[in-house]
């Protein structure tokens, strides 16, 4: 019993792992410790996948409770942020190290 | 991420090990992990814990401080300095904990991750301990799932060598930054191949609340905490858990 659920448990991540698709791809800025545009509009109900430039030379933290996303991305880099798939709404987002400027959210609609 | 695969197979290879470890009591201070990994995140981490006598006339209550970095994007190492309170205080162990993300957050289906633990006892009768195991998380909406399994094993003990199966869960309700709500639940079966009676597992669960109180720049605390009720004879009726993380 213990063995079989062992198993399934392995399984299930195998399945899981090789369920990658292609996302729709949106585009974020940091610059002078600002997200542009500061208003992302995604489709709802889809996954999609952010992909954020961090131009300034520090590193920012991309964090968003509302997503339950926390991805610090170095400076002079970028990363990758997969949210989604949300019901239509408004999301906030914050660069953690510089938050009283850089702040955003994603409209699902 | 490329580098997953090489913990994969490193992992592969350390796995006949724990085929080799006596039933051991989970610490009070145990606490839920996520397979996420901070890049570049310094964190001072001090967990609390204690739990109603069960075979011992004494309540049970340990701490734990560490020191954690985010080596890389998807590696986090940390060092723990663990105390153990049954009547009188004292130093128990010296433990590394290394947490390898897996895939990205939200990119599949459920995120994962890994966990290893090495724990180096300061009663050398104990061995040491190795602990590894998968760790899962899904989202629902605004509810974060977390379901984690460990092997554990002693090496090098005065007792039997038996390598048991753990488990661990936690719900999280995504309220307020400063304040989430849930449950979280902990358990052990027993050796992994031959789980022990019912009346001889331990399991609890409880109610949960969580937290994080930005302090400018990098600086961030974070918290959890839950009070967990006994699900099975061998658990201990009631155990209080926190945990406090300092990061910068």
């Amino acid at each position: 019993m213990p063995i079989r659920l062992l198993l399934s448990l392995a399984l299930a991540c195998a399945v899981g792992l090789a369920q990658a698709a292609g996302e729709p791809e949106f585009a974020l800025t940091i610059r002078d410790h600002k997200f542009t545009p500061a208003e992302v509009r995604i489709p709802a109900n889809t996954k999609v996948k952010l992909v954020v430039d961090n131009q300034d030379a520090t590193p920012e933290e991309f964090d968003s409770h509302a997503l339950n996303r926390e991805k610090v991305i170095a400076g002079k880099s970028k990363a990758t942020v997969f949210i989604g798939p949300l019901a239509p709404g408004r999301y906030s987002f914050m660069g953690e190290f510089h938050a009283d400027t850089a702040q955003g959210i994603v409209v699902a609609q | 991420m490329r580098t997953p695969a090489h913990v994969l197979a490193i992992v592969a290879a350390a796995l006949p090990l724990l085929s080799l470890a006596p039933l051991a009591h989970a610490d009070p201070d145990d606490y839920v992990a996520v397979p996420a990994v901070e890049y570049g995140e310094r964190e001072i981490e001090l967990r609390l814990g204690t739990a109603s006598p069960t075979d011992d006339p004494h309540r049970q209550s340990a701490a734990s401080l560490a020191f954690g970095y985010g080596v890389t994007p998807w590696w986090a190492t940390e060092i723990y300095g663990k105390w153990h309170r049954s009547g009188a205080t004292s130093f128990d162990a010296v433990e590394w904990e290394n947490k390898f993300q897996l895939t990205e957050p939200g990119q599949y289906f459920a995120d994962f991750g890994l966990l290893v633990e090495t724990e180096f006892p300061h009663d050398h009768a104990e061995g040491y301990e190795l602990r590894i195991g998968p760790l899962m998380q899904k989202d629902f909406g605004p509810v974060q799932a977390n379901f984690n399994v460990f092997l554990e094993r002693h090496y090098h003990a005065s007792e039997p060598e038996v390598t048991e199966l753990e488990y661990q869960w936690q719900l999280r309700y995504r309220w307020q930054p400063a304040l989430d709500f849930g449950a979280q639940g902990f358990g052990e079966v027993g050796q992994w191949n031959d789980w022990a009676p019912a009346r001889a597992q331990e399991h609890m669960a409880g109610p949960a609340i969580f937290g994080k109180f930005p302090l400018g720049g990098r600086q961030v605390l974070k918290y959890d905490a839950a009070v967990l009720f006994r699900l099975s004879d061998a658990a201990p009726a009631r155990t209080f858990r926190a945990q406090v993380e300092y990061e910068f």
